[in-house]
């Protein structure tokens, strides 16, 4: 069986800065993977092993995501290889675009049964590029995954949505979105990272983007909350002045 | 304009039409797999999910529907099967939504970005589709009319087979309805200290939630306790955060409170910047402390 995850390499939140005229600055930022996805790789990886299947990872990014240390990262996760479109052409792609492309390398990745997406990307956190791509390739979707077993031709899913569990059999191939629930990502060791550096990294260019759906229109840093920040290191100080506060 | 509105919880349903009034003329409210919801919109197309089926394989109907109306802007319901259903339509529209949408006009929209670190204003260049969360429109406005039209659910091909579900147990929380809240973060080691947290809440009258980690992977809270950017938005009198770093995508959930405390054992936190009053230490200490003087 092929097991694809899809994953988005992103700027580090942490790491982003407010420049004086209140516009976002991510030139200092570190490349890293977005947090749920690292939960979609590990339970892409857990299958993978399960069903002794391949597992590669499929990402679409700026150019910026052709970053060694991360595509090593995923890389040490339980991932075979990675196919990654990085270009600033593809930098800032709706739902439905960043699907199209990693439809692209689903298919340049040698087929697939089962495609793995997080619940959602760190930046967005639209929950929405999963069924996109089903769409796309015209296979069913679900998400909420907690579980997956494979059985022949379907994988039986435990879904956790938010009032019910469903138990669903999916017919392959097919897109599931998972919880982060679903699997902790491990702590990949130095004898993995070392590994990774040896498998296939696919890393190509863009071609062809669709013209965009949504675009962005502004970025800026959000308004400023005004609090006191009386901060005590003598705690019957402190005491004594949330008493008064409250 | 003709608003389309996809949502399956009667309380979402009212603030999307409500909010669905302020942009369009007319309101069509879509609900899948839910019992009809009637006064909110011009007419609710109802479409009834056959037990072995999900209510996300509802898609080819959801379509129909949205063709038969004529609508030309789509309002959804931030929850999953709605979250499934306006991504197969905008898919088959060409075009895609613009996700948690705190402020609509015309076919642009405010959003958050990387969880409150930023504020995007996107435009839809095609068909204008929004995922709206709670809290972002009024629904007490909703108005409309008993009219259901229902729809025979269309089976894509290789659907999905539902084999059996169950129910979950409704968390005994009320988050929004609080007072005062006291928050834990990953700062608690073991999961026996929560008890000083708790011991503090009855102290205040306060209900106990958390930050997401602690309703994710290690299960101490059900998933509504959690406060933040996907999960609970609250704006209580005093929030206490023990042992709460302060990301944004925290912040954003109780940025609203009228006081924030903080306690945390690293002067450098962030939560440190965003709160009124704030102690370096030790929760076990500083939280007994509080219990005891308060
Ligand atoms: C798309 C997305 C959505 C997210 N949505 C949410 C959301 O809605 N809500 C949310 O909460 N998070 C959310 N997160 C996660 C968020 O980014 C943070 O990871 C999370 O809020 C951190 O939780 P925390 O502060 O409890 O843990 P940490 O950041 O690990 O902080 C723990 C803190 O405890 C302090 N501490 C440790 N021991 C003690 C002690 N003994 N006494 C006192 N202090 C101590 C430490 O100094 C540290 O500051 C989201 C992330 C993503 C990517």
């Amino acid at each position: 069986m092929n097991i694809l995850v899809a994953c988005k390499i992103i700027p580090d939140d942490q790491d982003i800065q407010i420049a004086g005229d209140g516009s976002l600055d991510f030139s200092k930022a570190h490349q890293i993977v977005s947090e749920y996805d690292l939960n979609a790789i590990e339970f892409a990886a857990q299958l993978g092993e399960a069903t002794g299947s391949s597992v590669k990872a499929i990402s679409v990014g700026a150019a910026a995501a052709d970053d060694s240390k991360v595509k090593k990262n995923i890389l040490s996760r339980g991932v075979d290889e990675l196919f990654l479109i990085a270009d600033d052409a593809t930098a800032d792609l709706d739902s439905a675009a960043t699907a199209a492309e990693l439809a692209k390398l689903a298919n340049a990745a040698d087929g697939y049964d089962l495609i793995v997406v997080g619940t959602g990307s760190a930046d967005f956190y639209a929950k929405q590029v999963g069924v996109h791509l089903a769409a796309k390739l015209d296979v069913p979707y679900v998400s909420g995954v907690t579980k997956a077993t494979v059985n022949g031709s379907t994988v039986s899913c435990t879904r956790v949505l938010e009032n019910v569990v469903e138990n669903v059999d999916v017919p392959l191939p097919c897109v599931v979105s998972i919880l982060p629930d679903a699997a902790l990502p491990r702590i990949a060791g130095m004898k993995d990272i070392l590994a990774a550096g040896k498998k296939p990294m696919n890393v190509s260019a863009a071609e062809g983007v669709a013209a965009p759906a949504v675009s962005t229109v502004s970025l800026a840093a959000p308004a400023a909350v005004d609090r006191k920040c009386e901060v005590f290191e003598d705690i019957d100080s402190f005491v004594a002045a949330v008493k008064a506060a409250l | 304009m003709k608003a389309f509105v996809i949502a399956e919880n009667e309380g979402a349903a009212r603030e999307l039409c409500a909010g669905a009034r302020t942009v369009a003329d007319s309101v069509v409210l879509c609900v899948v797999g839910a019992p009809a919801i009637t006064g909110v919109a011009d007419v609710c197309v109802h479409i009834d999910v056959p037990a072995g089926n999900i209510a996300d394989d509802a898609y080819l109907s959801v379509k129909s529907a949205f063709d038969a109306q004529g609508a030309d802007c789509i309002i959804a319901e931030n929850a999953l099967r709605p979250l499934s259903l306006v991504g197969r339509l905008t898919a088959a529209l060409g075009t895609a939504a613009i996700a948690g949408a705190t402020e609509i006009n015309g076919t642009q929209a405010s959003t958050m970005y990387f969880g409150g670190n930023g504020v995007r204003t996107a435009n839809a260049e095609a068909i204008p589709a929004f995922i709206v969360g709670s809290g972002v429109f009024d629904g007490s406005a909703a108005t409309g009319t008993d009219t259901v039209e229902e729809l025979a659910f269309q089976a894509p091909a290789n659907a999905v087979i539902k084999q059996g579900e169950e129910a979950l147990p409704k968390a005994d929380i009320n988050l929004a309805a609080a007072d005062a809240i006291v928050a834990c973060g990953r700062g608690f080691s073991d999961e026996a200290d929560l008890q000083l947290a708790r011991d503090l809440a009855a102290k205040l009258g306060a209900e106990v939630g958390c930050s997401r980690p602690l309703a994710e992977g290690v299960d101490w809270f059900p998933k509504e306790a959690y406060i933040g950017v996907s999960g609970a938005v609250v704006s209580p009198k005093t929030y206490v955060a023990c042992g709460i770093s302060g990301q944004m995508q925290h912040m954003v959930g109780c940025n609203g409170s009228e006081v924030v405390i903080a306690v945390n054992k690293d002067k450098n936190a962030p939560i440190f910047k965003q709160c009124d009053y704030g102690f370096v230490g030790d929760l076990k200490e500083a939280l007994p402390a509080l219990t005891a003087a308060l």
